[in-house]
């Protein structure tokens, strides 16, 4: 009976339901599994991870673009910057200005006749006045003064960057004009002390001065900078 | 006659494999159930062609009918809210072993 033609087409039938069944309910277990929780929290994650990665490579490339493009304009304006703080350009805002000129007064008999005159030490006073009321530009007569400026008596004249200078000497400040103003002014102060001896010094506030810039040469024979910073 | 067995068997993963039918999810557990009654139906052909009492018309009936009933019972227990599918599962299951311990007695007292 087992071996019935009908039996035996019956029986491959049966196994093709049972088998079609069987590969169904794996497949519907099997993507159960993938829509569980976890795994989906799983694909979320892996999803997130591969966005993060692909931002990452768009942002190091846009870095990359940008140093390109624009390293040359970054350094132009570094350069811009430090040579502003370097005194090498005219800069010009808001100052006083201040003209300082010999004295008038004729010296008394015995009394020492270069009280009367500008010296060196004046013009440092005022001009450390200056600096201590905030000043971020300073020149006399047009020389920028800068960290290595010197002001020095030469004779009957003031050296000022190696360039020389008879009395008026015209000092030309920039910052809070009421600040330096006032600096100047104060009681007892450099102006008070000068004007006791005759020498006239006149301070105007500007809206707008120009400084010029430095005009001579840097030439450092001994200071050399340092191969590493830490042995600063 | 393994030979049909086992062709049939191979064309029904197949074709499950290879047909993208799913079913969704809240009718996964009828397929479980008809699936163990299909499966006791087997075991019980087994058993019956072992003993010599081998029906054809009452295994292919069984076969189909046993899952498609075990399917729908399930199905009106989830309406009425009775869990008939857990007990189509125990059923079947407690079924499907003692047809097995049958069979391996049958095999072994030849």
């Amino acid at each position: 009976m087992i071996n019935n033609k009908s039996v035996k087409i019956s029986i491959f039938f049966v196994c093709v339901a049972l088998g079609f069944m069987i590969s169904t309910q794996f497949k519907i277990t099997r993507d159960t599994k993938k829509s569980s929780l976890n795994y989906q929290r799983l694909e979320d994650l892996s999803e997130r991870l591969k966005q993060s990665e692909r931002e990452k490579k768009e942002l190091a490339n846009q870095v990359k673009n940008l140093e390109e493009v624009n390293s040359g304009e970054v350094l132009l304006a570094e350069i811009q910057r430090l040579k502003l703080y370097a005194a090498l350009t005219p800069v010009t805002g808001p100052g006083v200005m201040i003209s300082l000129s010999d004295s008038k007064l004729t010296s008394k008999p015995g009394e020492n006749q270069n009280l009367y005159l500008i010296h060196d030490d004046d013009l440092l006073k005022v001009i450390n006045e200056l600096r201590a009321a905030g000043a971020e530009a300073i020149a006399i007569n047009d020389q920028r003064l800068i960290g290595t400026s010197e002001i020095r008596c030469a004779g009957p004249t003031v050296s000022v960057n190696n360039s020389r200078f008879a009395p008026p000497y015209v000092i030309r400040a920039i910052g809070d004009p009421q600040t330096l103003d006032a600096a100047l002014k104060m009681r007892g102060g450099v102006v008070e002390t000068l004007k006791f001896w005759g020498i006239n010094a006149s301070t105007k506030i500007e809206e707008k001065i120009v400084i010029p810039a430095f005009k001579g040469r840097f030439a450092f024979e001994y200071a050399k900078q340092p191969t590493t910073e830490g042995s600063v | 006659m393994i030979v049909y067995l086992i062709a049939g068997l191979s064309l029904g993963i197949l074709l499950g494999v290879t047909t993208p039918i799913t079913i969704p999810q809240e009718y996964t557990k009828y397929l479980s159930v008809a699936l163990l009654a299909s499966l006791d139906s087997v075991f019980g052909g087994i058993r019956a062609t072992l003993e010599h009492k081998y029906n054809n018309h009452v295994f292919i009936s069984g076969f189909f009918v046993n899952a498609l009933l075990a399917a729908g019972l399930s199905l009106i227990g989830e309406i009425l809210g009775i869990d008939l599918a857990t007990v189509a599962l125990i059923a079947f299951g407690l079924r499907i072993f003692q047809n097995l311990a049958i069979i391996r007695r049958d095999i072994i007292g030849k």
